[in-house]
C-alpha cells in the first residue's frame, strides 16, 4: 500500500462560534489528483485554508509526508513543499506578470535556481511569457488563474492546492484548466482539487470525495462518485 | 543601480550643503531642520510606503527617543545615549507591534495615532507627578556636532529605505502591501516582515527625538510626543511621493524650507498650508512630487 503525501484526520474547524468542519478524513496519494466536491459552504474552502495554514483547524491532525503540520506557520509549509492556489486567484493586481512569478519564488527552498524555473513556467504558459510586463490585475480572469498557477509552480511544490480553480472563467478557459491539471498531474506533480464543476472534476480525479455540511459524505474513485446516484441527483442533476 | 546613484547624489549633495553652513547659526538650524525630516520621513516609508500600513503615530518613537536621552543625558556619554534612544524605540515598535500590526486600513492608521497619545498622557502624568513640567537640559554637545550626528541619521534612513526597497526583504513587504492573504500563500512570512519593518521604521526616529531634543536643551511630553510630528512626517512622505526613496526627500526637503519661509513671516499660515498641500496631492497628485517629476521628466 503506498504512503499518503497528505492525511488528514479528525480535522475540524471554527469561525468564532460557527462550527465548519466536523471530523473530516481523507488523504492524498502521491502523483494523484483527488478531488472534494460539494455544494457552497460545505467546507472545502474552509479545508483548504486549514492546510495552508491560513485557518487553524480547533482540533484534528494534518500530515504532510509524514511530518505533522497541522500548526506550522504556512511559510514554513510552502517551504516544505506545499503550495495552495487561491480561490479567487488572488494575484498581485499592481505588479508585473514577471514580478509576480518572482514572488513565488520566495521561499527560502524555491530560490536557488529560480530562474530556471520561471523558463519553465513559461514554457508551460507561452501566454505568460508574452505578457511578463503586463500588471496582472488589467489580465482576463483565464490569464489570471494561469499566473497563479505558475506563481505556485515557483515554490516548487510537490503538493498544489487548488481551490476552485475555474470559478468565474469561460468554458474554455474551464477546459485549459482541467487540461493544464492533466499535464502536472502527468509531470509528477500531487494536486488536491476543490472544485463545484463537479462532473469534469471526478472524470479527473483518481479519487473523490464527497462533502456535506463540513462532514465526509462519500468517498472513493472519480469514477465510482461518478456512478453513485447520490452525486448523480445532487451535483450533475441527472 | 540609476537610482542607487541618484541616492548617492542626493546624500552627498546634502553633506555638500551642510558644510558651508557650519558657522552660521540660522542656517545650520535650516540644515538640521531639513536634515531631520529627511530622517523620520525616509523611516516611516520603510514601514509604511513599503506596506501600506500608514502610521499616524510616528511621534511616538520620536518621543520616546527623546525621553530616553533626558533620562540618559550626563549620566552616560553621549552617543551611548543616541544609541539607547534609537534602541529604545526600537523596543517599543516590538513590543507593540505584534498586537498593532494585527489591524490593517484604516484601523491600523486610528490604532497609532491612538497608541501615541496615550503613551503622551502617560508620560505627560508620570512627569507631573514627580513634579517636573518640563526638563532642562545642561551641558549639551555643540550644535556643529548635533547637526553632523542629524545629517548622519538622514544619510542613514536614505541608505535604509533604498536597501530595504531593494531586497528581498523589500519584495516581501510589497507582496504584503498587494494582498496579505496572497503573500501568505506564496511563502511570504508576513507577520514576521511586518514587525521587522514596523522595528526598523522606528530605530531611526528614536534618535531623531533625542537630538532633537538635545538641540532644544529642553524636555516637555506634550512637546516631544506632539501629533503634529506624525502628521507632518506622514504628509511630507505623501507629498513627495511613496513610491520612490526620493519621494520622502523631496516632500521634507520642500515643507522644511516652506516652513522656515512661513514661520518667519505668517506663522499661523503654516499648518493650513501643510492641509492643503496634502488634500491636493491626494486628489490630484497621487504619486506625489517624484511622480510628478517623472512625469515631466519623460515628457521632456
Amino acid at each position: 500500500m503506498t504512503v499518503p503525501m497528505l492525511s488528514v484526520s479528525s480535522l475540524r474547524a471554527a469561525y468564532g462560534p460557527v462550527q465548519v468542519l466536523f471530523e473530516v478524513n481523507f488523504d492524498v496519494l502521491p502523483g494523484s489528483v483527488t478531488t472534494l466536491i460539494g455544494a457552497n459552504g460545505a467546507g472545502k474552502t474552509t479545508i483548504m485554508k486549514s492546510l495552508a495554514g491560513l485557518v487553524s483547524p480547533t482540533a484534528g491532525e494534518i500530515r504532510f509526508e509524514g511530518e505533522y503540520i497541522t500548526h506550522t506557520a504556512s511559510h514554513d509549509r510552502v517551504n516544505a513543499g506545499l503550495c495552495l492556489i487561491p480561490e479567487g486567484r488572488l494575484v498581485f493586481p499592481g505588479m508585473t506578470v514577471e514580478q509576480n512569478l518572482r514572488l513565488g519564488a520566495i521561499a527560502p527552498a524555491a530560490r536557488a535556481g529560480h530562474s530556471e524555473m520561471l523558463a519553465e513556467v513559461f514554457r508551460r504558459f507561452p501566454r505568460l511569457e508574452q505578457r511578463r510586463n503586463q500588471q496582472a490585475g488589467l489580465m482576463s480572469g483565464g490569464e489570471q488563474q494561469m499566473l497563479a498557477l505558475g506563481r505556485g509552480l515557483m515554490a516548487r511544490p510537490r503538493l498544489i492546492l487548488m481551490d476552485e480553480p475555474t470559478l468565474g472563467l469561460a468554458p474554455v478557459m474551464v477546459k485549459q484548466v482541467f487540461e493544464t491539471i492533466e499535464e502536472l498531474r502527468a509531470a509528477g506533480f500531487t494536486i488536491l482539487l476543490a472544485e463545484q464543476n463537479a462532473k469534469v472534476a471526478l472524470e479527473l480525479a483518481d479519487r473523490a470525495y464527497l462533502l456535506e455540511n463540513g462532514r465526509v459524505a462519500l468517498a472513493g474513485s472519480g469514477a465510482e462518485l461518478l456512478d453513485s446516484p447520490e452525486v448523480r441527483r445532487a451535483y450533475l442533476g441527472m | 543601480m540609476k537610482s542607487f546613484g541618484m541616492i548617492i547624489r542626493i546624500a552627498l549633495a546634502v553633506f555638500g550643503a551642510a558644510v558651508p553652513f557650519i558657522g552660521s547659526p540660522y542656517l545650520m538650524g535650516v540644515v538640521f531642520q531639513v536634515a531631520m525630516w529627511i530622517a523620520l520621513a525616509q523611516s516611516w516609508s520603510m514601514l509604511s510606503a513599503t506596506t501600506g500600513y500608514l502610521s499616524l503615530g510616528h511621534a511616538v518613537f520620536y518621543g520616546v527617543g527623546a525621553y530616553v536621552c533626558v533620562l540618559l543625558t550626563g549620566k552616560i556619554p553621549f552617543e551611548l545615549a543616541l544609541l539607547a534612544a534609537a534602541g529604545s524605540a526600537a523596543l517599543f515598535a516590538a513590543l507593540v507591534g505584534m498586537p498593532v500590526l494585527r489591524v490593517r486600513g484604516p484601523y491600523f492608521v486610528i490604532l497609532t495615532y491612538g497608541l501615541s497619545e496615550l503613551v503622551r498622557h502617560i508620560v505627560m502624568r508620570i512627569e507631573s507627578a514627580l513634579g517636573s513640567f518640563g526638563r532642562m537640559i545642561f551641558d549639551v554637545p555643540a550644535t556643529e556636532v548635533l547637526l553632523w550626528w542629524m545629517v548622519g541619521l538622514a544619510v542613514l534612513a536614505t541608505l535604509g529605505a533604498y536597501a530595504i526597497r531593494h531586497s528581498r526583504f523589500g519584495a516581501g513587504l510589497a507582496a504584503i502591501r498587494e494582498d496579505e492573504v496572497a503573500a501568505e500563500t506564496v511563502g511570504v512570512p508576513v507577520t514576521r516582515l511586518k514587525l521587522l519593518a514596523f522595528v526598523a521604521s522606528a530605530a531611526i526616529p528614536g534618535a531623531v527625538g533625542a537630538l532633537a531634543l538635545l538641540r532644544t536643551s529642553y524636555f516637555e511630553p506634550a512637546q516631544a510626543f506632539d501629533p503634529v510630528i506624525s502628521f507632518t512626517i506622514v504628509t511630507m512622505a505623501l507629498v513627495g511621493g511613496t513610491d520612490t526613496v526620493r519621494g520622502p526627500i523631496l516632500g521634507a526637503v520642500g515643507f522644511a524650507l516652506l516652513s522656515e519661509l512661513l514661520w518667519s513671516s505668517l506663522p499661523q499660515l503654516y499648518m493650513i498650508v501643510l492641509g492643503l498641500t496634502l488634500i491636493v496631492f491626494i486628489l490630484f497628485v497621487p504619486r506625489g512630487l517624484s511622480g510628478l517629476f517623472g512625469r515631466i521628466g519623460r515628457a521632456s
